[in-house]
């Protein structure tokens, strides 16, 4: 029956009210050195943040010269001690203080809008209801850039992406766990109109970032190549080399059955090199780099010989 | 456009110190493997600060659950103004040992860990608060492969100038036997061997293979480079310009692979791929965001450049050649790649949304985007040899001096482009309280201009030689009787030169029909539609629901259309458990138009004339692929996909969190990816901290996955034949009307199948127990499955006077793959079956990395580092067992890469940080 205490609080929690409406509006702001007073731990850290520089030093607007209040609000009501833990007095940006995320949110974007921003509104994290404050902690310098809630953009987002950490351990993979590339680098958080909120406008345009070369276009081109890099490849990690969806030659085989050629003449371990030396007939498809023992130019060839790939 | 490109490059090395860089790689981290955060000047090497974050205690959590971290003391942060500039900064600097196989390409690959006198890690920053200015400079591992910089100054609110600087190495192999001098150049020479082999290719490989016993293994690898500078102006409270440059150079040499001859190969070997490439990109932008509308305006420019555009390299190898008379194989002393070609992109993204506050609160997105992709690098001739002496077979067609020079090409250079328009429009609107509604359309298209025929105008010969001449691959007219009119000329083609309105005026039937004449200029259009609401069915649950349908039209392929039909529910509850629930589910089904096997026939010979189905012309040529199978990327499937996630905290100091991933994607094809094929994961996370002094954390992955696919090992296809069928899979032939071939030894004949002229077309296509081309009996399918296992843990504790900071990661990879076949269908000898059983030895890969360093403070500037990093690794891979004791299983054939090998090393270093 142990079910049915969690079952109990999620029915009881569709209609549970957690958070707090917006700060009444007879509250007045109180100043930094007021919310200093109490929070002088918070102080510390807020004060190696850019925001605390920024606002402090060169405010852009009058609200950001309001430092603390900036975000959480005129405090005049929550500095009476009385309403020290009233969550209606004061905007919060954890889990504990209950502040809505669409509130929460919405005092981020007072200021973040635009940009990157811009296609915040329907993006997978928003739909996941998200909060700024999930990804980022204003009020430390937990990492190198960016007020991340974590050492780096990567571990941010292996809070949850958890399946995407393991890929990233994986023999193939890319160069996430030595500090050589961060999930941004090709996924943009805040919003995107590409599908996985890629950076490019399609999966081929983010790879080419970083592998112009594969860009051409080619006087002979790959069908699957030209269309979508991941038909070939993961975009995370793999159990095979170059990071690639299946072991040739069996990937090759996925799209290539040609009776003319060898396409599906090679799937045998009588085929290997290891074989050959038991008395096994060897296969270059079953050798080394497979099919691109010979196809080498699978990207692509621009030599005018290089219809299959081989020059 | 010369012009352009130069000022391209001219502003880069303007902007960029003396390496190259790239938009993304390094650009968002930078820092290595013993530092993959990056470097934080405020808080390196500082401990977890005693007091947390104040009011909440050891820390607070985060919206959706997950605790924070608790953060480290970052010192004295106080505001002190009129104080002029404030600096602070550390080095962090050492002695490390390293030790064990660590020149290991697996331990290698992306990382640089050192041995010696380490710069590890610095970082200084400075502000004025006055002024509002400041700096940071950051960086690590000094003169390493891996080493990283970046440095930032500008004034807070203002603007700021971003500069980095990365370097990551690539080993991909150190198990490579190289014969050649000259690797990473544009011309590769034999060390010891002679060019295009001795007498025979049995005396060639004694000779190969007498060098390669004294050749050491060595690297291949490549080192990319990075560097790139940013400007961001505010220049006011709405608008913000800004710009960059980022040059990226990648050097050094990675696998590749040459072949010869043609027809399946005359002879091929590992030769490495010379790599010196830069890339330029520039981009400009502005924004705009006021209290309603926002606004993004973005410009980028990329300029590829490759400058090793060709390789040549001397072949070692006694060749076999194809196609040709009169040659002879030592002749072919080189081979010649050309290489990725000199190639810009460009790209103009505008961005716009609009806030309507009194239209049910909407908002609506637009977003348009042009882009275009273009090359037109030289073409260069087929061929460096004059291939004196040397006929085409048949026809007799001399090549001499005729496939050496351009001449011998269609154009001069590629003049290939690609255009790209993205426009994308979406509308959300609340008409409810708790609704909202979302609308997008989205539009992607590529345009392909490319037009290039494969034609020799000096010739008048369609088709090419290949790799270097050592093989064609030429149409000719049919000669064999019946085909085409009595005394035609297998070089008949040729009359008409390049002129394919006059090839196809003759009407003559091509001996082969899958020479190809053209490239095909691949294009598509892609169409998404999807309407989405969410629904809040309490405080702080959600209920999504999403219907998307996203069609693609593609030119030239098997299928004209293909659409995707999606079914999404999504639940989210932030606010029930003490954590949080995520539940989703997928229902996909990707259809499409009538699915053509060959749609590719006016690229190919087949398209200049009548089919010859005449006695002995095997059809093998005209058929791309069986009539049941089914390219993967365009064939029908289903999908179910489910995701959930529970992030819940036991204690206010403990919290886990558990995820599962469910795909089960369904194809109906008979041939190619076949029936079901899934992919499942879990994963789990723990999360202990206890405190300044002590945090623990763990996690585990698993995950499985597994592809089915079917093929079928061709016959033959030869009008005039009679295939009979035996009722062990075999499958033999005889002329029709001549002596039925013997039965194999305790077997009975099931069936025969005659082709002719008439039936070739409906009896040779498809797969079935009697088709001579496609037999039931040679049909084979392989099951790989995939599981992966990987767990990481870390400790954090404080002593006292002795602070530990340990983590461990551990990954267990294997993938099975198994088989099925008939082998006496495929003729297979016992020895030969007996060697295939049912399945190769499973792919495997074991990694351990464990991390330990004593943080010892000896004062409050110093800080003492004693660090222990052991790493192993273990991969098993079939491709590369045996190469490196028969790295020339044929004569003509030369693997020159083993493949991956274990490892272990341990790095013990002692580091001091100094604080200023």
């Amino acid at each position: 029956m142990r079910w049915l205490g969690p079952l109990a609080a999620l029915a009881m929690g569709l209609f549970a009210s957690l958070a707090a409406a917006a700060i009444p509006p007879e509250a007045t702001y109180v100043g930094e050195k007021t919310c200093i007073r109490c929070h002088d731990t918070e102080a510390k850290h807020f004060g190696a943040t850019q925001h605390a520089r920024a606002f402090r030093e060169n405010p852009r607007n009058p609200v950001e010269a309001r430092v603390c209040e900036a975000c959480h609000g005129p405090g005049s009501l929550h500095v009476q001690k009385e309403n020290h833990k009233n969550r209606e007095y004061l905007v919060g940006f954890t889990r504990e203080w209950g502040t809505p995320i669409e509130e929460q949110n919405a005092v981020c974007m007072g200021c973040h809008k635009g940009g990157e921003r811009l296609h915040w509104d329907g993006s997978p994290h928003e739909n996941s209801k998200l909060a700024c404050s999930d990804c980022h902690n204003a009020m430390a310098r937990f990492s190198a850039t960016g007020l991340l809630r974590s050492a780096s953009i990567s571990e941010t987002c292996e809070t949850c992406h958890a399946k995407e950490r393991a890929d990233f351990h994986k023999r193939s993979h890319m160069p996430v766990p030595e500090g050589k590339m961060s999930c941004t680098d090709c996924h943009g958080p805040h919003g995107s109109a590409t599908r996985a909120l890629l950076r490019g406008d399609t999966v081929n345009d983010t790879c080419y970032a970083c592998h112009a070369e594969k860009r051409g276009p080619y006087l002979w081109e790959h069908a699957p190549v030209r269309e979508n890099c991941l038909n070939c490849h993961q975009a995370h990690g793999s159990n095979h080399e170059a990071m690639l969806v299946a072991a040739r030659p069996y990937l090759c085989q996925q799209c290539h059955s040609s009776p003319a050629a060898h396409a599906g003449q090679s799937f045998r371990g009588d085929q290997t090199a290891q074989s050959q030396l038991q008395g096994g007939t060897s296969n270059p498809r079953m050798i080394g780099r497979s099919c691109q023992n010979c196809h080498s130019q699978i990207h692509g060839s621009n030599n005018p010989s290089g219809a299959r790939f081989q020059r | 456009m010369r012009k352009l490109t130069v000022l391209a490059v001219a502003l880069a090395q303007l902007f960029v110190l003396e390496t190259r860089g790239d938009p993304t790689i390094g650009g968002t981290t930078v820092g290595n493997a013993l530092n993959p955060g990056g470097v934080n000047p405020q808080t390196s090497g500082a401990w977890m600060d005693p007091d947390g974050m104040g009011t909440r205690a050891p820390a607070a959590r985060s919206p959706a659950g997950p605790p924070y971290l608790i953060p480290l003391d970052p010192g004295d942060t106080d505001l002190k103004k009129g104080a002029g500039w404030i600096n602070q900064g550390f080095v962090e600097l050492g002695l490390t040992h390293t030790y064990g196989a660590d020149t290991n390409a697996g331990f290698r690959n992306y990382k640089d860990i050192p041995s010696g006198a380490y710069v590890d890690s610095f970082g200084f920053m400075g502000n004025k608060p006055d002024e509002a200015r400041y700096y940071e400079a950051t960086g690590g591992a000094l003169g390493m492969d891996d080493q990283f910089y970046r440095v930032q100054f500008g004034r807070y609110n203002d603007w700021k100038v971003t500069a980095f600087y990365d370097s990551v190495p690539r080993v991909y192999t150190s198990n490579y036997r190289s014969l050649w001098f000259g690797t990473g150049t544009n011309t590769l020479t034999l060390s010891t061997l002679t060019p295009g082999g001795t007498t025979s290719a049995a005396a060639t490989q004694a000779n190969i293979l007498d060098a390669l016993s004294k050749t050491p293994d060595s690297d291949l690898e490549t080192i990319r480079k990075t560097a790139g500078v940013r400007v961001d102006k505010k220049l006011t409270d709405t608008w913000s310009l800004y710009a960059s440059v980022t040059d990226q150079a990648k050097k050094g040499t990675q696998p590749f692979g040459a072949v010869f001859g043609g027809a399946g190969g005359g002879g091929d070997i590992d030769v490495p791929q010379s790599i010196d490439y830069s890339t330029y990109d520039f981009l400009a932008g502005a924004s705009f965001a006021d209290a309603l509308s926002s606004f993004n305006v973005k410009m980028t420019a990329s300029f590829f450049r490759n400058n090793i555009d060709t390789m040549t390299f001397q072949n070692p190898l006694y060749v076999t050649l194809n196609g040709t008379s009169g040659l002879s194989p030592a002749s072919f002393t080189t081979g010649r790649f050309d290489l990725a070609p000199n190639n810009e992109a460009y790209n103009l993204r505008g961005e716009y949304a609009r806030s309507f506050p009194d239209f049910y609160r909407g908002k609506l997105t637009a977003t348009v985007a042009i882009g275009t992709m273009r090359q037109n690098d030289a073409l260069i001739p087929p061929s460096e040899f004059p291939l004196t002496g040397g006929l085409v077979t048949p026809g007799n067609v001399p090549l001499a001096n005729q496939w050496n020079t351009t001449s011998a090409l269609s154009r001069q250079s590629a003049e290939a482009r690609i255009d790209t328009l993205l426009a994308d429009l979406g509308l959300v609107v609340k008409p409810a309280k708790d609704l909202d509604v979302r609308g997008k359309v989205r539009f992607y298209e590529t345009k392909n201009d490319l037009s290039y025929q494969s034609c020799n105008p000096l010739t008048g010969q369609w088709g090419r030689i290949l790799n270097d001449g050592s093989g064609t691959s030429l149409v000719m007219a049919s000669t064999l009787a019946g085909a085409n009119p009595s005394g035609t000329s297998a070089n008949a083609f040729n009359a008409a030169g390049c002129n394919l309105a006059a090839v196809l005026a003759m009407n003559l039937a091509p001996s082969v029909g899958n020479v190809p004449i053209a490239s095909v200029p691949y294009d598509y259009r892609q169409l998404t539609s999807t309407l989405s609401a969410d629904y809040r069915v309490g405080r702080a649950q959600t209920l999504t629901g999403t219907l998307e349908r996203e069609s693609y039209w593609r030119d030239d392929r098997e299928r004209d259309q293909t659409w995707d039909d999606k079914v999404k529910l999504a639940f989210v509850d932030r606010g029930t458990l003490d954590g949080s629930i995520r539940i989703g589910y997928e229902y996909d089904n990707r259809s499409g138009s009538a699915y053509t096997s060959n749609p590719y026939s006016s690229f190919y010979s087949m398209s200049f004339g009548p089919v010859p189905a005449v006695a002995t012309q095997n059809m093998a040529s005209w058929i791309h692929a069986a009539d049941q199978f089914r390219s993967a990327d365009i064939a029908d499937r289903t999908q179910n996909i489910a995701n959930a996630r529970v992030d819940y905290s036991f204690s206010e100091n403990l919290d886990g969190a558990m995820s599962l991933q469910h795909k089960d994607t369904f194809y109906p094809s008979q041939l190619g990816l076949s029936g079901r094929q899934k992919n499942d994961a879990i994963n789990f996370d723990l999360n202990y901290q206890a405190g300044p002094n002590a945090v623990v954390f763990g996690y585990y992955s698993y995950s499985q996955g597994n592809i089915d696919q079917k093929g079928v090992q061709p016959n033959s296809c030869t009008v005039g034949s009679t295939y009979y069928f035996f009722s062990n899979g075999a499958v033999a032939s005889a002329v029709t009307g001549a002596a039925p071939p013997a039965a194999p030894a305790g077997t009975t004949l099931v069936g025969t199948q005659n082709v002719a002229t008439g039936n070739w077309n409906s009896v040779c296509t498809g797969m079935s127990a009697a088709s001579p081309m496609f037999p039931d009996s040679r049909g084979w399918d392989v099951a790989s499955k995939d599981r992966n296992n990987v767990f990481g843990a870390g400790v954090k504790y404080d002593f006292g006077k002795v602070k530990l900071d340990t983590d461990f990661t551990r990954v267990l990879g294997r993938t099975s793959i198994d088989y099925s076949y008939n082998a006496a269908a495929l003729g297979l000898t016992a020895l030969q079956a007996g060697l295939a059983g049912s399945g190769l030895p499973d792919l495997t890969f074991a990694q351990s990395i464990f991390n330990a360093n004593l943080l010892v403070p000896l004062n409050k500037t110093l800080l003492m580092r004693f660090m222990v990093r052991y790493e192993s690794g273990k991969v098993r891979d079939w491709h590369y067992e045996g190469v490196a004791a028969n790295p020339m299983p044929a004569n003509n054939t030369a693997f020159l890469d083993a493949g991956p090998t274990d490892y272990r090393v341990t790095t013990v270093g002692v580091l001091f940080q100094l604080r200023m």
